[in-house]
């Protein structure tokens, strides 16, 4: 996927990786840059060398790998960044980063701004973002020579809002079992590294693909959900057909929780993110949501028809850790059982470990 | 009363540790009392304005991360982590979190306080961190109780205008919310009031603090760690000055009348982290056998004033109370980021006259710690001075190894001892 970097590059792009979970891509493609998203990102950093000169280990997968894949080779290829206050760790990036790059004589122009997080019962801070987002588009257009255009953010919001769409369709055609949980996950990950015009396409394709694929029928009607910061690894999706399980709906931050909401089409960027951030679906880092979070798993469930919930627990994320023991209790009041995996930086390649509870949580759900 | 001398070197018992031990008695007595009593309840994160409070005639606050802190120096945090960890919270969440959380949980069992009263209303914000939104959400959630988020940004740099403005409009919206919960009248004069307290009490607790500035010095780290304790629970009481300008004048008499903690002291260090509540007395004594001191910390030195400072500037003349506790907001090291930081920790190598750093890294607080390793190389390269970096977590005692602390921390002191020997 970084070959798709190279490759924009050398169409003459200009490239901006964008820190997690959930930049204004939009704005960015409007400008005529091409934004992708550093999460998910674990072929491209495997060994954690730079980061480690860096950062603690206490910090989680995500961090760890952004940091590694920007002050590594292929960060070369990055013509800037952009960040928001995503969450603690994220926040206190920007100089680890500048630091890191010094080291190397290098710079690299690095986009900061603050989405607010009031709680919708108090003061409405859409001027206070209208504000931000201004800000940032002039920081732009002067960092990279470009000019706003309304049309062309039209544009990128009507693609992105496709790409959206497209996505909650591929999600229905493997809660049908027309495509493996696994393989939408590979797709979604990939599309984070694409131009939005691959990854549409690549959407198409996929959709073509698994609707014409045979429908795959779970004996005992397995389904579950999976919540998470990023998808569970490969060989955990694996364990999790070959058990009998049937992953039907996912409240993942780079799946389900980026692509369920289709913010209103606008060609304002200032009125489009008050509505991309505010009415945003449910995740456990925007600490406004919290109260729609239970609500949101609630309807996810039913809509999927799911018997059971696994959360993957990316390690050291105190906002989905504080979140889970609550969430579980409120699901299992409900009869929904649930299942908590960990997943460290290195656990990924040593997913054996959670056959046991993965086979002995299907029975569980299979006889409930 | 006639002063006790205790033979142990480093942290002392004197008067105003016991004048200390009955502030925090009657305040936490006075909480509970008061909160039977039906006094408007307010549970708080560190740095949330709580001047703004006693502009009112019936509300109190309480600090769940003061009680934790106070919990680990009593010996308790371990207890209450494992409750909280017995309900499902991760053992990598923020121990003061835990501490907390095990507490409530638990109806306020083991605790040295009979833990906190409930509260009626939630005010957390989100520059020290976004955990402590996260962990007030549990009570919110729980107990069902509103949660008010102050929004407060980061400061890559000097405070903005703008920013500025904004956390205004969210004090004031807070006030509007006390107000209608509450059924009480703001009233903004004695607002100010509590705030030229706040200000009076931080410039004697920087005087405090400044004793260290003596070689050797009037005081150890772990005394300023002890001492901040009413700056948190009780701010914006008189009673408050009256003890930090005894305490300042206490410690500067024994200055005079050469009392040290560490009367041989040859290493001056500066520590980078929160203070290690489960350690107070052992690492203290345990460096004063080596003749070393923590004379200051990060933790205590930015106390009055704004962020990538340790100087005093948080005087208050009288200003629009809104604006000046807006301005104030990210004294607290971890609302800052690393540029910030070396700033403050710069002067505070010069101001005290440091020889070596510990920067204590802290499995609970990703907000302190993260940035240390950039920070370290940093501060040691520009200003040569010599450092280690220890692991240690502020309240949950099982994560922390003192022989492997103290390993780090002699290879340390000879660091120094050979650089004196090069110069």
């Amino acid at each position: 996927m970084v070959e798709n970097i190279r490759q924009a590059k050398a169409n003459g792009a200009k490239v901006v990786g964008c820190f997690p979970l959930y930049p204004p891509l939009e704005l960015l493609h409007s400008l005529g840059l091409i934004p992708f998203v550093l999460w998910d990102i674990k072929e491209h950093a495997r060994i954690l060398k730079e980061s480690d000169r860096h950062i603690q280990s206490f910090t989680c997968s995500v961090v760890r790998r952004l940091i590694e894949f920007v002050l590594s080779e292929e960060g070369k290829l990055l013509d800037g960044l952009l960040m928001y206050n995503a969450c603690d760790t994220l926040r206190n990036m920007p100089e680890i980063i500048e630091c890191g790059l010094e080291e190397r004589g290098e710079t690299l122009p690095l986009f900061k701004f603050h989405v607010p997080m009031t709680s919708p019962t108090q003061i409405d801070s859409t001027g206070y973002l209208a504000d931000r987002i201004r800000e940032l588009v002039i920081e732009i257009e002067s960092a990279f020579g470009v000019k706003f255009s309304s049309e062309r953010f039209l544009a990128s919001v009507k693609l992105y809002n496709m790409i959206r769409k497209l996505s909650l369709e591929l999600e229905n055609l493997v809660a049908e079992g027309r495509m493996s949980y696994a393989d939408f996950s590979r797709l979604i990950k990939n599309g984070y590294l694409m131009s939005p015009e691959d990854y549409l396409s690549a959407l198409k394709d996929a959709i073509r693909q698994a609707g014409s694929s045979q429908l795959k029928n779970i004996a005992d009607g397995r389904r579950i959900i999976v919540s998470g910061i990023l998808p569970p690894p490969d060989a955990l999706c694996s364990i999790i057909e070959q058990a009998g399980m049937r992953v039907v709906g996912n409240d993942v931050s780079s799946q389900a929780r980026s692509y369920s909401h289709i913010p209103q089409e606008m060609s304002d960027p200032a009125g489009y993110y008050a509505d991309f951030y505010r009415k945003h679906y449910p995740c456990t880092t925007l600490l406004y949501l919290s109260d729609e979070r239970l609500k949101a798993l609630n309807e996810l469930m039913e809509k999927r028809n799911a018997r059971g919930l696994i959360f993957i627990g990316e390690k050291f994320c105190e906002y989905e850790y504080l979140e889970i023991p609550f969430l579980s209790k409120m699901l299992e009041q409900k009869k929904i059982a649930t299942l908590q995996l960990e997943i460290a930086t290195d656990d990924e390649d040593n997913v054996e470990a959670f056959r046991t509870r993965i086979e002995a949580f299907s029975e569980l759900i299979r006889s409930s | 009363m006639a002063e006790e001398k205790d033979e142990t070197r480093g942290l002392m018992k004197t008067e105003s540790g016991r004048r200390l031990t009955k502030i925090l008695t009657d305040d936490y007595l006075n909480l509970h009392q008061k909160a039977a009593g039906g006094t408007f309840v307010v549970w708080v994160a560190i740095i949330v304005p709580v001047e703004l409070f006693y502009g009112f005639d019936n509300v109190v606050f309480a600090v769940p991360e003061s009680h934790a802190a106070l919990s680990a120096a009593k010996g308790v945090g371990m207890l209450q982590c494992e409750k909280a960890e017995q309900y499902g919270y991760s053992m990598d969440i923020c121990s003061y979190a835990r501490i907390d959380i095990g507490t409530a949980m638990s109806g306020g069992k083991d605790s040295p306080t009979f833990g906190l009263p409930r509260p009626h209303l939630l005010v957390s914000n989100n520059n020290n961190c976004s955990l402590l939104v996260k962990w007030f959400d549990v009570y919110h959630r729980e107990w069902n109780v509103p949660h008010f988020i102050l929004d407060v940004p980061f400061c890559y740099e000097m405070q903005k205008e703008k920013d500025l403005k904004y956390i205004v409009a969210q004090f004031r919206n807070l006030v509007q919310t006390i107000e209608k919960m509450s059924g009480q009248k703001f009233n903004i004069d004695r607002v100010k009031e509590a705030m030229r307290n706040s200000s009076a009490a931080a410039r004697q607790y920087k005087r405090f603090i400044d004793c260290a500035v003596h070689r050797p010095s009037g005081i150890t780290a772990f005394d300023s760690f002890v001492q901040m304790a009413p700056l948190l629970t009780s701010r914006g009481r008189p009673e408050v000055v009256n003890h930090f300008r005894l305490l300042a004048d206490e410690t500067e008499e024994k200055i005079k009348k050469g009392e040290f903690p560490v009367p041989n002291e040859r290493y001056r260090l500066l520590w980078d982290s929160i203070a290690p509540w489960h350690q107070l007395r052992k690492m203290s004594t345990r460096l004063a056998g080596l003749d070393a001191n923590i004379i200051a910390a990060s933790y205590t030195s930015c106390v009055g004033s704004i962020e990538g400072s340790y100087e005093f500037l948080q005087e208050y003349r009288d200003e629009d109370p809104f604006e000046s506790l807006a301005r104030i907001q990210n004294f607290s090291v971890c609302p800052y980021g690393l540029n910030l930081r070396f700033n403050a920790m710069s002067w505070a190598a010069q101001h005290y006259d440091i020889d070596g750093f510990v920067f204590a890294s802290n499995r609970s607080c990703k907000v302190y710690s993260v940035m240390q390793m950039d920070l370290q190389k940093w501060i040691t390269e520009e200003l040569g001075i010599p450092s280690i970096m220890i692991d240690v977590d502020h309240a949950d005692v099982r994560k922390y190894n003192e022989e492997n602390a103290f390993l780090r921390i002699e290879a340390l002191l000879e660091s120094i001892d050979a650089k004196r020997s090069c110069a």
